[in-house]
Protein backbone atom coordinates (compact mmCIF):
# COMPACT_ATOMS: atom_id res chain seq x y z
CA UNK A 1 0.00 0.00 0.00
CA UNK A 2 2.52 2.52 1.18
CA UNK A 3 4.84 1.60 -1.63
CA UNK A 4 2.51 2.80 -4.36
CA UNK A 5 4.20 5.44 -6.48
CA UNK A 6 1.73 8.08 -7.54
CA UNK A 7 2.01 9.38 -11.06
CA UNK A 8 -0.31 12.27 -11.77
CA UNK A 9 1.14 12.90 -15.21
CA UNK A 10 -1.67 10.67 -16.44
CA UNK A 11 -4.07 13.42 -15.35
CA UNK A 12 -2.28 16.26 -17.08
CA UNK A 13 -1.90 14.17 -20.21
CA UNK A 14 -5.64 13.44 -20.28
CA UNK A 15 -6.87 16.77 -19.02
CA UNK A 16 -9.08 17.50 -22.04
CA UNK A 17 -11.37 14.44 -21.90
CA UNK A 18 -11.70 14.89 -18.14
CA UNK A 19 -12.74 18.50 -18.61
CA UNK A 20 -15.13 17.51 -21.39
CA UNK A 21 -16.66 15.00 -19.00
CA UNK A 22 -16.85 17.63 -16.28
CA UNK A 23 -18.70 19.93 -18.69
CA UNK A 24 -21.30 17.22 -19.29
CA UNK A 25 -21.65 16.64 -15.53
CA UNK A 26 -22.16 20.36 -14.90
CA UNK A 27 -24.69 20.66 -17.72
CA UNK A 28 -26.66 17.72 -16.45
CA UNK A 29 -26.63 19.09 -12.92
CA UNK A 30 -27.62 22.61 -13.94
CA UNK A 31 -30.44 21.54 -16.25
CA UNK A 32 -31.89 19.03 -13.78
CA UNK A 33 -31.53 21.49 -10.91
CA UNK A 34 -33.67 24.02 -12.79
CA UNK A 35 -36.21 21.32 -13.71
CA UNK A 36 -36.33 20.30 -10.05
CA UNK A 37 -36.82 23.82 -8.75
CA UNK A 38 -39.80 24.47 -11.01
CA UNK A 39 -41.16 20.92 -11.33
CA UNK A 40 -40.85 20.35 -7.59
CA UNK A 41 -43.06 23.36 -6.89
CA UNK A 42 -45.64 22.26 -9.46
CA UNK A 43 -45.79 18.70 -8.11
CA UNK A 44 -46.01 20.09 -4.59
CA UNK A 45 -48.97 22.24 -5.68
CA UNK A 46 -50.59 19.09 -7.05
CA UNK A 47 -50.01 17.26 -3.76
CA UNK A 48 -51.73 20.10 -1.92
CA UNK A 49 -54.48 20.50 -4.51
CA UNK A 50 -58.17 20.36 -3.70
CA UNK A 51 -58.64 17.94 -6.61
CA UNK A 52 -58.17 14.38 -5.39
CA UNK A 53 -56.97 12.73 -8.66
CA UNK A 54 -54.25 15.37 -9.01
CA UNK A 55 -53.13 14.58 -5.47
CA UNK A 56 -53.03 10.85 -6.16
CA UNK A 57 -50.96 11.24 -9.31
CA UNK A 58 -48.51 13.54 -7.55
CA UNK A 59 -48.16 11.35 -4.47
CA UNK A 60 -47.66 8.30 -6.67
CA UNK A 61 -44.98 10.14 -8.62
CA UNK A 62 -43.15 11.24 -5.49
CA UNK A 63 -43.24 7.82 -3.85
CA UNK A 64 -42.13 6.10 -7.03
CA UNK A 65 -39.03 8.23 -7.31
CA UNK A 66 -38.23 8.37 -3.61
CA UNK A 67 -38.62 4.67 -3.03
CA UNK A 68 -36.57 3.23 -5.88
CA UNK A 69 -32.80 3.64 -6.39
CA UNK A 70 -31.79 6.41 -8.78
CA UNK A 71 -29.57 3.94 -10.60
CA UNK A 72 -32.56 1.72 -11.31
CA UNK A 73 -34.59 4.71 -12.43
CA UNK A 74 -31.93 5.72 -14.94
CA UNK A 75 -31.54 2.24 -16.36
CA UNK A 76 -35.29 1.66 -16.40
CA UNK A 77 -36.01 4.89 -18.26
CA UNK A 78 -33.10 4.23 -20.62
CA UNK A 79 -34.41 0.81 -21.65
CA UNK A 80 -38.14 0.98 -21.09
CA UNK A 81 -39.10 4.39 -22.46
CA UNK A 82 -37.96 3.51 -26.00
CA UNK A 83 -39.66 0.13 -25.71
CA UNK A 84 -43.04 1.27 -24.35
CA UNK A 85 -43.33 4.63 -26.01
CA UNK A 86 -41.50 3.91 -29.22
CA UNK A 87 -39.35 7.03 -28.86
CA UNK A 88 -35.65 7.16 -28.49
CA UNK A 89 -34.11 10.40 -27.35
CA UNK A 90 -30.44 11.10 -27.21
CA UNK A 91 -29.09 9.37 -24.06
CA UNK A 92 -28.26 12.79 -22.62
CA UNK A 93 -31.97 13.70 -22.70
CA UNK A 94 -32.92 10.35 -21.22
CA UNK A 95 -30.58 11.11 -18.34
CA UNK A 96 -32.15 14.55 -17.91
CA UNK A 97 -35.56 12.92 -17.85
CA UNK A 98 -34.55 10.42 -15.17
CA UNK A 99 -32.53 12.73 -12.92
CA UNK A 100 -34.93 15.62 -13.47
CA UNK A 101 -37.90 13.56 -12.29
CA UNK A 102 -35.90 12.21 -9.38
CA UNK A 103 -34.97 15.63 -8.02
CA UNK A 104 -38.46 16.93 -8.77
CA UNK A 105 -39.86 14.30 -6.41
CA UNK A 106 -37.44 15.18 -3.63
CA UNK A 107 -37.85 18.93 -4.09
CA UNK A 108 -41.64 18.59 -4.02
CA UNK A 109 -41.32 17.25 -0.50
CA UNK A 110 -38.97 20.09 0.46
CA UNK A 111 -41.47 22.66 -0.83
CA UNK A 112 -44.36 20.92 0.91
CA UNK A 113 -42.60 21.06 4.27
CA UNK A 114 -41.77 24.74 3.71
CA UNK A 115 -45.31 25.63 2.65
CA UNK A 116 -46.77 23.86 5.65
CA UNK A 117 -44.63 26.00 7.89
CA UNK A 118 -46.27 29.17 6.51
CA UNK A 119 -48.89 30.19 9.09
CA UNK A 120 -52.55 29.95 8.03
CA UNK A 121 -52.97 33.60 8.97
CA UNK A 122 -50.86 34.56 5.94
CA UNK A 123 -53.47 33.03 3.65
CA UNK A 124 -56.18 35.04 5.40
CA UNK A 125 -54.07 38.17 5.10
CA UNK A 126 -53.77 37.61 1.34
CA UNK A 127 -57.54 37.35 0.98
CA UNK A 128 -57.99 40.45 3.13
CA UNK A 129 -55.55 42.26 0.84
CA UNK A 130 -57.53 41.22 -2.21
CA UNK A 131 -54.84 39.00 -3.70
CA UNK A 132 -56.32 36.34 -6.00
CA UNK A 133 -55.36 32.70 -5.37
CA UNK A 134 -52.87 32.82 -8.25
CA UNK A 135 -51.21 36.06 -7.09
CA UNK A 136 -51.15 34.77 -3.53
CA UNK A 137 -49.30 31.67 -4.72
CA UNK A 138 -46.90 33.60 -6.96
CA UNK A 139 -46.03 36.53 -4.74
CA UNK A 140 -46.51 35.29 -1.18
CA UNK A 141 -46.42 31.51 -0.96
CA UNK A 142 -43.81 30.65 -3.63
CA UNK A 143 -41.17 33.16 -2.52
CA UNK A 144 -41.58 32.23 1.14
CA UNK A 145 -41.53 28.53 0.30
CA UNK A 146 -38.36 28.90 -1.77
CA UNK A 147 -36.69 30.94 0.93
CA UNK A 148 -37.48 28.45 3.66
CA UNK A 149 -36.80 25.45 1.46
CA UNK A 150 -33.43 26.73 0.24
CA UNK A 151 -31.32 24.66 2.66
CA UNK A 152 -33.08 21.43 1.67
CA UNK A 153 -33.18 22.37 -2.03
CA UNK A 154 -29.43 22.99 -1.94
CA UNK A 155 -28.84 19.70 -0.16
CA UNK A 156 -30.91 17.94 -2.83
CA UNK A 157 -28.88 19.69 -5.52
CA UNK A 158 -25.65 18.43 -3.98
CA UNK A 159 -27.16 14.95 -4.08
CA UNK A 160 -28.07 15.53 -7.73
CA UNK A 161 -24.50 16.47 -8.58
CA UNK A 162 -23.29 13.21 -7.07
CA UNK A 163 -26.06 11.22 -8.72
CA UNK A 164 -25.19 12.45 -12.21
CA UNK A 165 -22.21 10.07 -11.94
CA UNK A 166 -24.72 7.21 -12.29
CA UNK A 167 -25.40 8.08 -15.92
CA UNK A 168 -21.96 6.70 -16.82
CA UNK A 169 -23.67 3.33 -16.70
CA UNK A 170 -25.68 4.17 -19.82
CA UNK A 171 -22.58 5.47 -21.63
CA UNK A 172 -23.12 9.18 -21.27
CA UNK A 173 -19.70 10.82 -21.40
CA UNK A 174 -19.80 12.62 -18.06
CA UNK A 175 -16.91 13.04 -15.66
CA UNK A 176 -17.31 9.58 -14.18
CA UNK A 177 -17.55 7.95 -17.62
CA UNK A 178 -14.43 9.71 -18.88
CA UNK A 179 -12.62 8.70 -15.70
CA UNK A 180 -13.65 5.08 -16.09
CA UNK A 181 -12.58 5.07 -19.74
CA UNK A 182 -9.20 6.59 -18.93
CA UNK A 183 -8.71 4.22 -16.01
CA UNK A 184 -9.02 1.18 -18.24
CA UNK A 185 -6.94 2.73 -21.01
CA UNK A 186 -4.05 3.93 -18.85
CA UNK A 187 -4.00 1.34 -16.03
CA UNK A 188 -3.86 4.26 -13.58
CA UNK A 189 -7.25 3.90 -11.81
CA UNK A 190 -5.95 5.15 -8.47
CA UNK A 191 -4.78 8.55 -9.72
CA UNK A 192 -7.77 8.95 -11.97
CA UNK A 193 -10.51 8.01 -9.50
CA UNK A 194 -8.80 10.09 -6.82
CA UNK A 195 -8.84 13.07 -9.13
CA UNK A 196 -12.44 12.44 -10.13
CA UNK A 197 -13.42 12.17 -6.48
CA UNK A 198 -11.59 15.38 -5.69
CA UNK A 199 -13.43 17.23 -8.48
CA UNK A 200 -16.86 16.11 -7.17
CA UNK A 201 -15.73 17.07 -3.68
CA UNK A 202 -14.45 20.50 -4.72
CA UNK A 203 -17.72 21.25 -6.52
CA UNK A 204 -19.89 20.12 -3.62
CA UNK A 205 -18.15 21.70 -0.64
CA UNK A 206 -19.08 25.30 -1.54
CA UNK A 207 -22.71 24.24 -2.00
CA UNK A 208 -22.61 22.40 1.27
CA UNK A 209 -21.16 25.44 3.05
CA UNK A 210 -23.85 27.60 1.47
CA UNK A 211 -26.50 25.44 3.14
CA UNK A 212 -25.20 26.39 6.58
CA UNK A 213 -24.90 30.04 5.60
CA UNK A 214 -28.50 30.14 4.39
CA UNK A 215 -29.77 28.41 7.49
CA UNK A 216 -28.13 31.04 9.68
CA UNK A 217 -29.41 33.90 7.53
CA UNK A 218 -32.94 32.49 7.44
CA UNK A 219 -32.99 32.12 11.18
CA UNK A 220 -32.13 35.77 11.68
CA UNK A 221 -34.39 37.02 8.89
CA UNK A 222 -37.50 35.03 9.70
CA UNK A 223 -37.26 35.43 13.46
CA UNK B 1 -82.77 53.27 3.83
CA UNK B 2 -80.01 50.72 3.79
CA UNK B 3 -77.20 50.80 6.29
CA UNK B 4 -73.53 51.22 5.51
CA UNK B 5 -72.79 47.70 6.74
CA UNK B 6 -75.66 45.27 7.01
CA UNK B 7 -75.35 41.73 8.33
CA UNK B 8 -78.59 39.82 7.81
CA UNK B 9 -79.51 36.47 9.36
CA UNK B 10 -75.89 35.34 9.60
CA UNK B 11 -75.39 31.80 10.81
CA UNK B 12 -72.02 30.15 11.02
CA UNK B 13 -71.19 26.70 12.27
CA UNK B 14 -68.06 24.61 12.24
CA UNK B 15 -68.45 21.05 11.04
CA UNK B 16 -72.22 21.52 10.79
CA UNK B 17 -72.99 21.18 14.51
CA UNK B 18 -70.87 23.67 16.47
CA UNK B 19 -72.98 26.78 15.89
CA UNK B 20 -70.75 29.76 16.58
CA UNK B 21 -72.94 32.56 15.20
CA UNK B 22 -76.68 32.11 15.32
CA UNK B 23 -78.93 34.42 13.32
CA UNK B 24 -76.85 37.57 13.73
CA UNK B 25 -78.51 40.79 12.54
CA UNK B 26 -76.30 43.81 12.76
CA UNK B 27 -76.21 47.21 11.11
CA UNK B 28 -73.77 50.06 11.34
CA UNK B 29 -73.47 53.47 9.74
CA UNK B 30 -70.41 55.01 8.14
CA UNK B 31 -68.06 56.55 10.68
CA UNK B 32 -69.24 54.35 13.53
CA UNK B 33 -66.69 52.52 15.63
CA UNK B 34 -68.23 49.37 16.96
CA UNK B 35 -66.31 47.51 19.64
CA UNK B 36 -67.27 43.91 20.23
CA UNK B 37 -66.68 42.45 23.65
CA UNK B 38 -67.59 39.10 25.13
CA UNK B 39 -66.23 35.95 26.69
CA UNK B 40 -63.61 33.85 24.94
CA UNK B 41 -65.15 31.58 22.34
CA UNK B 42 -68.27 33.70 21.93
CA UNK B 43 -67.64 34.13 18.20
CA UNK B 44 -66.16 37.65 18.06
CA UNK B 45 -63.29 36.71 15.74
CA UNK B 46 -65.62 34.56 13.69
CA UNK B 47 -67.96 37.50 13.13
CA UNK B 48 -65.11 39.70 11.86
CA UNK B 49 -63.82 36.87 9.70
CA UNK B 50 -67.28 36.45 8.15
CA UNK B 51 -67.49 40.18 7.39
CA UNK B 52 -64.04 39.93 5.77
CA UNK B 53 -65.21 36.96 3.73
CA UNK B 54 -62.78 34.49 5.28
CA UNK B 55 -65.39 32.01 6.47
CA UNK B 56 -67.93 29.92 4.64
CA UNK B 57 -71.27 30.89 6.15
CA UNK B 58 -74.33 28.64 6.53
CA UNK B 59 -77.01 31.27 6.17
CA UNK B 60 -77.48 34.95 5.63
CA UNK B 61 -75.90 37.76 3.70
CA UNK B 62 -73.70 40.79 4.23
CA UNK B 63 -74.00 44.10 2.42
CA UNK B 64 -71.69 47.10 2.22
CA UNK B 65 -73.17 50.42 1.07
CA UNK B 66 -76.21 48.57 -0.15
CA UNK B 67 -74.21 46.10 -2.26
CA UNK B 68 -74.59 42.48 -1.28
CA UNK B 69 -71.07 41.06 -1.32
CA UNK B 70 -71.34 37.86 0.71
CA UNK B 71 -74.21 35.44 0.67
CA UNK B 72 -74.52 31.88 1.86
CA UNK B 73 -74.41 29.35 -0.94
CA UNK B 74 -76.19 26.20 0.21
CA UNK B 75 -75.03 24.37 -2.93
CA UNK B 76 -71.32 24.69 -2.16
CA UNK B 77 -69.46 23.07 0.69
CA UNK B 78 -66.53 25.43 0.39
CA UNK B 79 -67.49 28.86 -0.88
CA UNK B 80 -69.99 31.65 -0.40
CA UNK B 81 -71.25 33.81 -3.21
CA UNK B 82 -68.73 36.65 -3.05
CA UNK B 83 -68.60 39.96 -4.88
CA UNK B 84 -64.86 40.42 -4.70
CA UNK B 85 -64.60 44.10 -5.73
CA UNK B 86 -67.00 45.02 -2.93
CA UNK B 87 -65.28 42.74 -0.42
CA UNK B 88 -62.00 44.48 -1.31
CA UNK B 89 -63.38 47.64 0.32
CA UNK B 90 -63.05 45.87 3.67
CA UNK B 91 -59.64 45.84 5.37
CA UNK B 92 -58.55 43.69 8.29
CA UNK B 93 -55.71 43.45 10.79
CA UNK B 94 -55.18 40.24 12.73
CA UNK B 95 -54.02 39.29 16.20
CA UNK B 96 -51.12 37.28 14.85
CA UNK B 97 -48.44 39.02 12.87
CA UNK B 98 -49.16 38.56 9.20
CA UNK B 99 -46.40 40.60 7.57
CA UNK B 100 -44.76 38.58 4.81
CA UNK B 101 -41.23 37.86 6.04
CA UNK B 102 -39.64 37.69 2.58
CA UNK B 103 -40.58 41.28 1.81
CA UNK B 104 -39.40 44.53 3.37
CA UNK B 105 -41.86 46.84 5.11
CA UNK B 106 -42.23 48.80 1.86
CA UNK B 107 -42.55 45.56 -0.11
CA UNK B 108 -45.35 44.43 2.19
CA UNK B 109 -47.17 47.73 1.71
CA UNK B 110 -47.00 47.95 -2.07
CA UNK B 111 -47.61 44.26 -2.84
CA UNK B 112 -51.40 44.38 -3.00
CA UNK B 113 -51.71 47.83 -4.62
CA UNK B 114 -49.40 46.61 -7.39
CA UNK B 115 -50.43 42.98 -7.77
CA UNK B 116 -54.11 43.14 -6.93
CA UNK B 117 -54.96 46.67 -8.08
CA UNK B 118 -52.49 47.17 -10.91
CA UNK B 119 -51.06 50.39 -9.49
CA UNK B 120 -47.59 51.35 -10.76
CA UNK B 121 -44.63 50.71 -8.49
CA UNK B 122 -43.69 54.37 -8.33
CA UNK B 123 -47.17 55.55 -7.42
CA UNK B 124 -47.65 52.81 -4.80
CA UNK B 125 -44.22 53.53 -3.35
CA UNK B 126 -44.95 57.23 -3.11
CA UNK B 127 -48.24 56.66 -1.28
CA UNK B 128 -46.65 54.04 0.97
CA UNK B 129 -43.79 56.32 1.97
CA UNK B 130 -46.23 59.14 2.80
CA UNK B 131 -48.25 56.81 4.98
CA UNK B 132 -45.18 55.38 6.71
CA UNK B 133 -44.00 58.92 7.36
CA UNK B 134 -47.34 59.77 8.97
CA UNK B 135 -47.06 56.72 11.22
CA UNK B 136 -43.45 57.48 12.14
CA UNK B 137 -42.20 54.39 10.35
CA UNK B 138 -40.41 55.95 7.40
CA UNK B 139 -36.98 54.85 8.63
CA UNK B 140 -38.23 51.25 8.68
CA UNK B 141 -39.28 51.13 5.01
CA UNK B 142 -36.28 49.01 4.05
CA UNK B 143 -36.34 46.76 7.12
CA UNK B 144 -37.55 43.18 7.09
CA UNK B 145 -40.40 42.29 9.45
CA UNK B 146 -38.11 40.04 11.50
CA UNK B 147 -36.19 43.13 12.57
CA UNK B 148 -39.25 45.01 13.92
CA UNK B 149 -40.81 45.06 17.36
CA UNK B 150 -44.32 43.65 17.75
CA UNK B 151 -45.77 47.13 17.97
CA UNK B 152 -44.03 48.21 14.79
CA UNK B 153 -45.21 45.05 13.02
CA UNK B 154 -48.83 45.77 13.88
CA UNK B 155 -48.53 49.41 12.82
CA UNK B 156 -47.08 48.27 9.49
CA UNK B 157 -49.92 45.75 9.16
CA UNK B 158 -52.42 48.58 9.70
CA UNK B 159 -50.59 50.71 7.13
CA UNK B 160 -50.65 47.84 4.66
CA UNK B 161 -54.43 47.58 4.96
CA UNK B 162 -54.92 51.37 4.83
CA UNK B 163 -52.97 51.71 1.61
CA UNK B 164 -55.85 49.93 -0.15
CA UNK B 165 -58.25 52.73 0.88
CA UNK B 166 -60.74 50.54 2.74
CA UNK B 167 -64.22 51.83 3.57
CA UNK B 168 -64.17 49.91 6.82
CA UNK B 169 -61.41 48.41 8.94
CA UNK B 170 -61.71 45.29 11.08
CA UNK B 171 -59.35 44.83 14.02
CA UNK B 172 -59.23 41.46 15.78
CA UNK B 173 -57.35 41.81 19.06
CA UNK B 174 -54.46 43.50 17.33
CA UNK B 175 -52.70 44.30 20.61
CA UNK B 176 -53.21 40.96 22.39
CA UNK B 177 -49.86 39.51 21.35
CA UNK B 178 -47.94 42.64 22.34
CA UNK B 179 -45.91 43.46 25.39
CA UNK B 180 -47.84 45.98 27.51
CA UNK B 181 -45.48 48.86 26.75
CA UNK B 182 -46.06 48.45 22.99
CA UNK B 183 -49.85 48.50 23.17
CA UNK B 184 -50.28 52.27 23.26
CA UNK B 185 -48.39 52.93 20.02
CA UNK B 186 -50.77 50.62 18.14
CA UNK B 187 -53.87 51.95 19.91
CA UNK B 188 -52.61 55.44 19.08
CA UNK B 189 -52.78 54.68 15.37
CA UNK B 190 -56.33 53.40 15.78
CA UNK B 191 -57.36 56.52 17.69
CA UNK B 192 -55.91 58.61 14.86
CA UNK B 193 -58.04 56.67 12.39
CA UNK B 194 -61.03 57.35 14.63
CA UNK B 195 -60.37 61.07 14.35
CA UNK B 196 -60.44 60.70 10.59
CA UNK B 197 -63.89 59.10 10.88
CA UNK B 198 -62.80 55.68 9.64
CA UNK B 199 -65.55 53.09 10.08
CA UNK B 200 -64.25 50.31 12.29
CA UNK B 201 -65.22 47.06 13.93
CA UNK B 202 -62.88 46.29 16.79
CA UNK B 203 -62.55 43.20 18.94
CA UNK B 204 -60.57 43.84 22.09
CA UNK B 205 -60.22 42.67 25.66
CA UNK B 206 -59.00 46.11 26.71
CA UNK B 207 -62.11 47.73 28.19
CA UNK B 208 -60.45 51.07 28.76
CA UNK B 209 -59.46 51.28 25.14
CA UNK B 210 -62.95 50.12 24.16
CA UNK B 211 -64.51 52.92 26.14
CA UNK B 212 -62.16 55.44 24.60
CA UNK B 213 -62.56 54.51 20.95
CA UNK B 214 -66.08 53.12 20.65
CA UNK B 215 -69.15 54.94 19.45
CA UNK B 216 -71.05 51.72 20.13
CA UNK B 217 -70.30 48.60 22.11
CA UNK B 218 -71.68 45.16 21.44
CA UNK B 219 -71.64 42.42 24.02
CA UNK B 220 -71.81 38.98 22.46
CA UNK B 221 -72.10 35.58 24.08
CA UNK B 222 -73.02 32.12 22.83
CA UNK B 223 -73.06 33.28 19.23
CA UNK B 224 -75.64 36.00 19.84
CA UNK B 225 -75.64 39.73 20.33
CA UNK B 226 -76.80 40.13 23.92
CA UNK B 227 -76.52 43.87 24.21
CA UNK B 228 -75.80 46.78 21.90
CA UNK B 229 -75.32 50.20 23.50
CA UNK B 230 -73.21 53.36 23.51
CA UNK B 231 -70.08 52.95 25.65
CA UNK B 232 -71.32 55.28 28.37
CA UNK B 233 -74.34 53.07 28.92
CA UNK B 234 -72.64 49.74 28.36
CA UNK B 235 -69.89 50.33 30.89
CA UNK B 236 -71.88 52.11 33.57
CA UNK B 237 -75.39 50.81 33.37
CA UNK B 238 -75.81 47.73 31.18
CA UNK B 239 -79.39 46.48 30.73
CA UNK B 240 -78.62 42.79 30.59
CA UNK B 241 -77.51 40.90 33.70
CA UNK B 242 -75.13 38.82 31.60
CA UNK B 243 -73.37 41.94 30.40
CA UNK B 244 -73.03 43.21 33.95
CA UNK B 245 -71.67 39.81 35.04
CA UNK B 246 -69.11 39.77 32.26
CA UNK B 247 -67.95 43.32 32.90
CA UNK B 248 -67.64 42.65 36.61
CA UNK B 249 -65.40 39.67 35.86
CA UNK B 250 -63.10 41.39 33.38
CA UNK B 251 -62.88 44.67 35.23
CA UNK B 252 -62.85 43.37 38.81
CA UNK B 253 -64.90 46.45 39.61
CA UNK B 254 -68.51 47.42 39.04
CA UNK B 255 -67.95 50.05 36.37
CA UNK B 256 -65.26 52.12 34.81
CA UNK B 257 -65.56 55.82 34.62
N1 LIG C 1 -61.52 26.87 12.32
C1 LIG C 1 -62.30 26.44 13.33
N2 LIG C 1 -62.70 25.16 13.40
C2 LIG C 1 -63.49 24.73 14.41
N3 LIG C 1 -63.92 25.51 15.39
C3 LIG C 1 -63.56 26.81 15.40
C4 LIG C 1 -62.73 27.35 14.37
N4 LIG C 1 -62.51 28.65 14.60
C5 LIG C 1 -63.19 28.93 15.75
N5 LIG C 1 -63.82 27.83 16.22
C6 LIG C 1 -64.66 27.76 17.42
O1 LIG C 1 -65.65 28.75 17.32
C7 LIG C 1 -65.91 29.34 18.56
C8 LIG C 1 -65.77 30.85 18.44
O2 LIG C 1 -64.43 31.15 18.17
P1 LIG C 1 -63.93 32.65 18.00
O3 LIG C 1 -62.48 32.57 17.70
O4 LIG C 1 -64.78 33.40 17.05
O5 LIG C 1 -64.14 33.22 19.46
P2 LIG C 1 -63.68 34.60 20.06
O6 LIG C 1 -64.88 35.24 20.61
O7 LIG C 1 -62.90 35.37 19.08
O8 LIG C 1 -62.76 34.13 21.26
P3 LIG C 1 -61.40 34.77 21.82
O9 LIG C 1 -61.83 35.90 22.73
O10 LIG C 1 -60.78 33.66 22.59
O11 LIG C 1 -60.59 35.22 20.67
C9 LIG C 1 -64.95 28.71 19.54
O12 LIG C 1 -65.65 27.69 20.23
C10 LIG C 1 -63.89 28.12 18.68
O13 LIG C 1 -63.35 26.96 19.28
MG1 LIG D 1 -60.86 35.90 18.85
Amino acid sequence: MGRYTWDFSVITANWDPLMAGLAVTLQLTAICAVIGLIGGFLVCQMVMSRIAPLRWVAIGFIELFRCTPALVQIIWIFYCVPYFFGVFFDPFYMAILALGMNITAFNAEAYRAAIQSIPASHYDACTALGLSPLKKTLFVILPQAVLMAIPVLLTNTIGLLQQTSLVAIVAIADLMYEGKTLATQTYRPIEIYTTVAFIYFALSVPLSQAVGLFERRLRSRLA
Amino acid sequence: MSSFLNVQGLRKSFGGHLVVLDDINFQMEAGERVVIIGPSGSGKSTLLRCVMGLEKIDKGRIELEGARYIEANPKSKKDNFVDIPVRNKVGMVFQHYTLFPHLTVLGNLILAPMRARGESRSSATERAMQLLDRLGLKSKAGAFPGMLSGGQKQRVAIARALLLDPKIMLFDEVTSALDPELVTEVEGVMLELAEQKMSMMIVTHDMWFAKRIATRVIFSADGRIIEDAPPAKMFTNPSEPRTADFLKKVLHVETIS
